[in-house]
């Protein structure tokens, strides 16, 4: 087949190097799915992908000698291209909020969490588990407790969530959170703004323990400082700011504790490390280390100071399914946002 | 492949609706032209909580409209609906009002068309109620000097004892007003005599011999010339319908989603309702049969708090938490435009005076041809038998919309329909097969 292919070829182009090129060119376009042969199909494979692989070796080389050159006579270098990502070709979302909005900023003022951010009042956390509660369940409180500070642990018992609600208000929390635990695993989250709402249910997922990572290191008493990065429309902006006010928003620095949580597609990423900043003088950058979590340092090969990160866990991921207004109501709850399966038309449409 | 372009909305027809939010503020969005595409054309008052607005009502006459706002502070502002001049500020506990707004809001506000007294065109009647059951009907005047108004004394008189009232409405002819809300089964007061005059039975224990406590979050009058059909909407995601001359417990009652009904609004043909849910549904339900025509679907992913009808053009409005204005055509269901208002709303009102165009010869249009289509559907419609015609009904539900739209809009057509609903489940087709004949 191929044959009979590069015979008509070679009649109609007829010289050297162009036939080559001709040739290399029909069998790019030549599927090797469409062989049947299993043996000639891989064969065809294996050139194709080798060729392939020597032609990017060959553009990066050229790339790297324009840029050189472009350094050595002094220009600017070529501008560095930007890899197309499907946060950055985002479907155009009205709702992201604009630094010059001051509706956005009286909207702030008078929403359920200012209080706690304006520092009148500090959150105070309660937290409780599902009816049925095992193993990682009480070993992701405990560290939930370590990382949250002024949260207090309460058995659940079988009392009513909204029992627990009325309770609480009455004792001063500002929240409440509840771990839902499916096969002895954590698999949600629930959290309540006292004393009227709003209540957000999460997805979790991906839960790492501390003592599952790897050089994990403990952390203090301190009152962690909190990262939030990404939340960028409304609703982000308000699940932003509702989970700022877990926290406490006076952080201790000699603590160089960080909680963070890292928004990306409607995953809300947590991370908890310990960071310390050290001067030092670096022989080499050590390059091979390129890991986003575990980067050691930037690699500046002077005497500079570097931030190193040890991570103290958990790690989870969550992901929102609703945020409903008022306190905890399933029956009668009026919904602020749920997740309905019609919303995803696409891949590059985000809600946070 | 991913989808590069968005999906386009196909505009609206000219049409100027006012948006409440829970931060006081009125935005007015219009759209002109044919097709044009709503923006927000002015934003009145300045953004405070406490100003959060709880109800609004708009009496969109011709000539000097009016719209009252009810806030949350406990202050009534009637406000001219064109540029948006205050132009009386009721504060409750001036005007003999017995209780403090905060622990007191109001739940209803209505803003009656007609002047109950009708010494001067300046006076109006307004139709408060309050979240405790105290309802007032007080006659306010303006003069013309600007801070001055006169206020006649208000008739007040208390709902229920106990129990929130949620939920008010008042129909057409402007007699009749009803309440209903947490504890409060709905019950019809005559609001001349301001006596109740029907209450209704909350139905019977179920099979399982658990009974559901009463709590009505939206109701309307199904019909604006007739004040006996009711529909009302409960906590436990039901959809009832009364009709006071019949019985005390529902004629028909169905199960809608699994959220709380937050908002119903009745069409201008007499026997559609609108419905939204806590959770962002909005459909709409022919309530001769119980059946729903259909749902309104476009990413609608807050509770919605208010709809509102457009009383000639077939569009709706809905608006809610998550802060969009929607757009609706009534006929096919399409999302027509959507406005960002950042705010969570709590209501709209639909400005029908609003001619699109600075030329008024193009804003005929749509409605003209409206009528033309309605022409056509009746010409239609009147020529196969009427044996066939029962067969098609079913088919001729999108048709049969804007004959009505017609008949409410001519309005020398008789309407003697003998209620229709009073009949069994069972011969309601025939019975909408009735009701077009006296349409057409």
């Amino acid at each position: 087949m191929g044959g009979k292919r590069k015979k008509g070829e070679s009649d109609v182009v007829g010289v050297g190097e162009g036939e080559e090129e001709q040739q290399q060119q029909k069998k790019r376009q030549m599927l090797p799915s469409l062989i049947k042969n299993k043996e000639k199909r891989s064969a065809v494979h294996a050139k194709l992908k080798h060729e392939k692989k020597l032609e990017k070796r060959k553009k990066l080389k050229a790339r790297d000698a324009a840029e050189k050159r472009a350094l050595e006579l002094g220009e600017e270098p070529p501008p560095k291209k930007i890899p197309r990502t499907i946060e950055n070709t985002r479907e155009f979302d009205e709702t992201v909020c604009k630094p010059d909005d001051e509706e956005l900023f009286a909207g702030n003022d008078a929403d359920e969490f200012s209080s706690i951010l304006k520092r009148e009042c500090t959150p105070k956390i309660l937290i409780t588990t599902c009816r049925f509660n095992s193993t990682r369940g009480p070993a992701f409180i405990s560290e939930l407790l370590s990382i949250i500070p002024n949260a207090h642990y309460y058995k659940r018992g079988t009392y009513d969530l909204k029992k627990i609600v009325e309770y609480a208000k009455s004792k001063d929390f500002t929240s409440i959170i509840v771990v839902h635990t499916n096969r002895r695993e954590p698999d949600a989250l629930l959290i309540i703004t006292l004393p009227d709402g709003p209540t957000a249910h999460f997805k979790l997922s991906n839960l790492v323990l501390r003592k599952d990572i790897k050089n994990h290191g403990n952390p203090t008493s301190h009152k962690p400082e909190l990262v939030l990065t990404n939340f960028t429309t409304r609703l982000g902006h308000r699940i932003g700011r509702f989970i700022q006010s877990l926290f406490p928003q006076d952080p201790n620095f000699r603590g160089r504790r960080v909680v963070t949580f890292h928004n990306q597609r409607d995953f809300i990423f947590f991370r908890h490390h310990r960071y310390i900043f050290e001067t030092k003088e670096i022989k080499q950058s050590n390059s091979d280390d390129k890991k986003f979590k575990d980067a050691k340092d930037e690699k500046i090969p002077q005497e500079k100071v570097i931030a190193r990160l040890q991570e103290c866990g958990p790690r989870f991921t969550l992901k929102l399914i609703s945020l409903q207004h008022g306190t905890f109501d399933t029956k009668g709850g009026e919904y602020e946002w749920v997740h309905k399966p019609e919303m995803d038309t696409s891949r590059r449409r985000f809600f946070l | 492949m991913p989808r590069t372009s968005t999906v386009e909305c196909p505009g609206c027809p000219p049409i100027r609706a006012l948006t409440f939010d829970v931060l006081g503020l009125v935005k007015v969005v219009e759209s002109r032209g044919k097709q044009g595409i709503p923006k927000v054309i002015e934003r009145w008052g300045e953004p405070d909580s406490s100003r959060c607005v709880l109800a609004a009502s708009i009496n969109d006459r011709k000539d000097d409209p009016l719209l009252a706002v009810a806030r949350k502070n406990g202050l009534i502002e009637v406000l001219n609906p064109l540029n948006g001049d205050a132009l009386v500020t009721i504060t409750k506990g001036g005007d003999g009002g017995l209780h403090v707004p905060e622990d007191d809001p109001i739940a209803g506000l209505h803003l009656l068309k007609k002047g109950r007294l009708e010494s001067s065109s300046r006076l109006f009647t307004l139709l408060t109620c309050t979240k405790k059951g105290n309802a007032s009907l007080k006659s306010i005047g303006i003069t013309n000097s600007l801070s001055g108004s006169l206020c006649t004394s208000p008739k007040t008189w208390s709902i229920s004892a106990v129990g929130e009232i949620f939920c008010s409405a008042v129909d057409g002819s402007e007699n009749h007003a009803l309440f209903g809300g947490k504890g409060v089964e709905i019950n019809v007061w005559d609001l001349d005599k301001s006596s109740k005059i029907w209450t209704a039975r909350s139905p019977p224990k179920n099979s399982l011999d658990i009974f559901t406590p009463t709590w009505f979050t939206a109701a309307t009058f199904l019909d604006k010339e007739d004040h006996r059909k009711i529909v009302a909407g409960t906590n436990n995601h039901q959809v009832r319908l009364y009709d006071i001359s019949a019985q005390r417990r529902p004629i028909i009652s169905f199960n809608f989603r699994e959220s709380p009904i937050k908002a119903v609004t009745e069409d201008l043909d007499g026997y559609t309702i609108y419905l939204g849910t806590g959770s962002g549904d909005l459909a709409s339900i022919d309530m001769r049969t119980g059946k729903l025509l259909g749902c309104f679907v476009g990413k609608c992913s807050g509770s919605i708090r208010s709809i509102a009808r457009h009383p000639e053009l077939p569009v709706i409005a809905s608006c809610g938490l998550d802060g969009y204005l929607r757009f609706w055509d009534v006929k096919t269901r399409q999302l027509l435009s959507a406005v960002f208002l950042k705010q969570q709303l709590t209501n709209v009102v639909i400005d029908s005076n609003f001619i699109g165009e600075e030329v008024s010869g193009i804003v005929v249009d749509p409605l003209s041809n409206v009528e033309q289509e309605t022409n056509q559907t009746q010409v239609n419609e009147d020529g196969p038998p009427p044996v066939k015609r029962k067969k098609a009904s079913k088919e001729s539900e999108e048709r049969k919309k804007p004959k009505h739209n017609k008949k409410s809009k001519v309005k020398d057509k008789d309407h003697s329909t003998s209620s229709p609903l009073l009949k069994p489940k069972r011969k309601s087709k025939k019975s909408a097969k009735d009701k077009d004949d006296d349409g057409s």
